[in-house]
């Protein structure tokens, strides 16, 4: 990210020096003061979902939905261990919720768990695939500042980014699996048939 | 259909209210504490939007932008994807609160009803900040196959990015 924005930030502004060196003071504040207004539009949408998100938690939904995802985790990671499934399910449905502050403690400890495990390569790729990707129900900011820049129909983005983001996740997790899953199945059949010779 | 959708959130609200009064937790503390976690949240988010706000202004002031457009141009022609949003597409996979910036750049230039707007919005919401994923995720974790990983994310952001612009032609 240093390099890119050091990069572009120099190209554009000697691209400046040459053609129009006056734009550049106005050009700067102004971006600013927009970034300023953005927050302001961002704090109002922020403090109305974060406080919905609050009583959803305190209310045990979010623990419910994450006991409802495990089952799924089960199959998906091809483990048992408890430790795990849970940290995985929290992440997933604080993703789901777009409660990203509290996704991200859980998914550290659920990526370092998972690397422990059995199919530690299988699972942490698909555990990355399922973040890098995630579903999220509700896209909070982009309603809010839709409608603070005076949109006719704010929410009726929800379907379409609905559709767009479950289909990204699971296209995401069909390649992983397509290409590491299917490999780590004939492995896991490969050492069942060297055990039951060895027997 | 649209007041459906605006229905969507009002019902949310009273359906969330009416299920904690039931759980006896107190509403009003619950939703406080909450609303009072969006300052430092804004406040930690704000230095990005600044920046990333000024590299977008300046690129467009110095005519850059439209050079790399013209550039990638046939790209965009041949995958039904609007080039105004091209910047977005860009930054989304590289940073979370650079992306809300190019986006509302994007609403507030071109209206926040017209189509490029609406893909814009999509295609924001359609994948995560792939790259900071993996750089956070995956910090102390060697993995040999997580360049696999991510490329493979890639590709699925981009193909539902490109699905997207076609979705919002009808929806």
């Amino acid at each position: 990210m240093n390099a890119i924005f050091t990069l572009l930030f120099l190209a554009a502004a000697i691209c400046l020096l040459f053609f129009n060196p006056e734009l550049f003071l106005s050009t700067v504040l102004d971006s600013a003061s927009s970034a300023a207004s953005l927050c302001v539009a961002l704090l109002a949408s922020y403090a109305i979902w974060l406080g919905l998100m609050q009583v959803w938690e305190d209310c045990g939904l979010t623990n419910l939905l994450s006991k409802a995802l495990k089952p799924l985790c089960k199959r998906l990671f091809r483990t048992d261990d408890k430790e795990v499934l849970t940290a995985i399910s929290v992440n997933l449905s604080a993703n789901l919720l777009g409660i990203g502050g509290a996704a991200t403690p859980y998914g550290i400890k659920a990526a370092q768990l998972l690397d422990k495990t059995e199919h530690a390569e299988y699972a942490s790729c698909m555990f990355f695939a399922l973040n890098a990707t995630s579903i999220q129900l509700l896209p909070t900011s982009v309603v809010g500042i839709r409608a603070s820049l005076g949109s006719g129909a704010p929410a009726d983005i929800i379907l379409p980014t609905l559709i767009c983001t479950t289909l990204s996740t699971v296209l995401a997790c069909f390649l992983t699996w397509l290409c590491l899953g299917r490999k780590s199945k004939k492995q896991a059949k490969f050492t069942k048939i060297q055990r039951a010779g060895a027997k | 259909m649209n007041v459906v959708f605006a229905c969507i959130i009002p019902i949310l609200f009273i359906g969330s209210f009416i299920f904690a009064s039931v759980k006896k937790v107190k509403v009003y503390d619950s939703y406080t504490k909450g609303a009072a976690k969006a300052i430092p949240l804004v406040v930690s988010v704000f230095p990005y939007l600044v920046t990333v706000t000024l590299l977008a202004r300046l690129l467009t002031a110095s005519g850059l932008e439209d050079k790399i457009l013209e550039f990638l141009a046939p790209v965009f022609e041949a995958t039904g994807v609007p080039q105004e949003i091209a910047g977005l597409i860009l930054i989304k996979p590289l940073s979370g609160s650079g992306s809300i910036a190019v986006l509302s750049e994007i609403l507030t230039r071109y209206g926040a009803d017209s189509y490029v707007s609406r893909c814009a919005c999509v295609a924001y919401g359609t994948a995560e900040t792939i790259f900071y994923v993996a750089a956070v995720y995956f910090a102390g974790i060697k993995r040999k196959k997580l360049p696999l990983a991510i490329g493979l994310a890639l590709l699925s952001y981009l193909v539902c990015v490109i699905f997207c612009c076609f979705l919002c032609r009808f929806l």
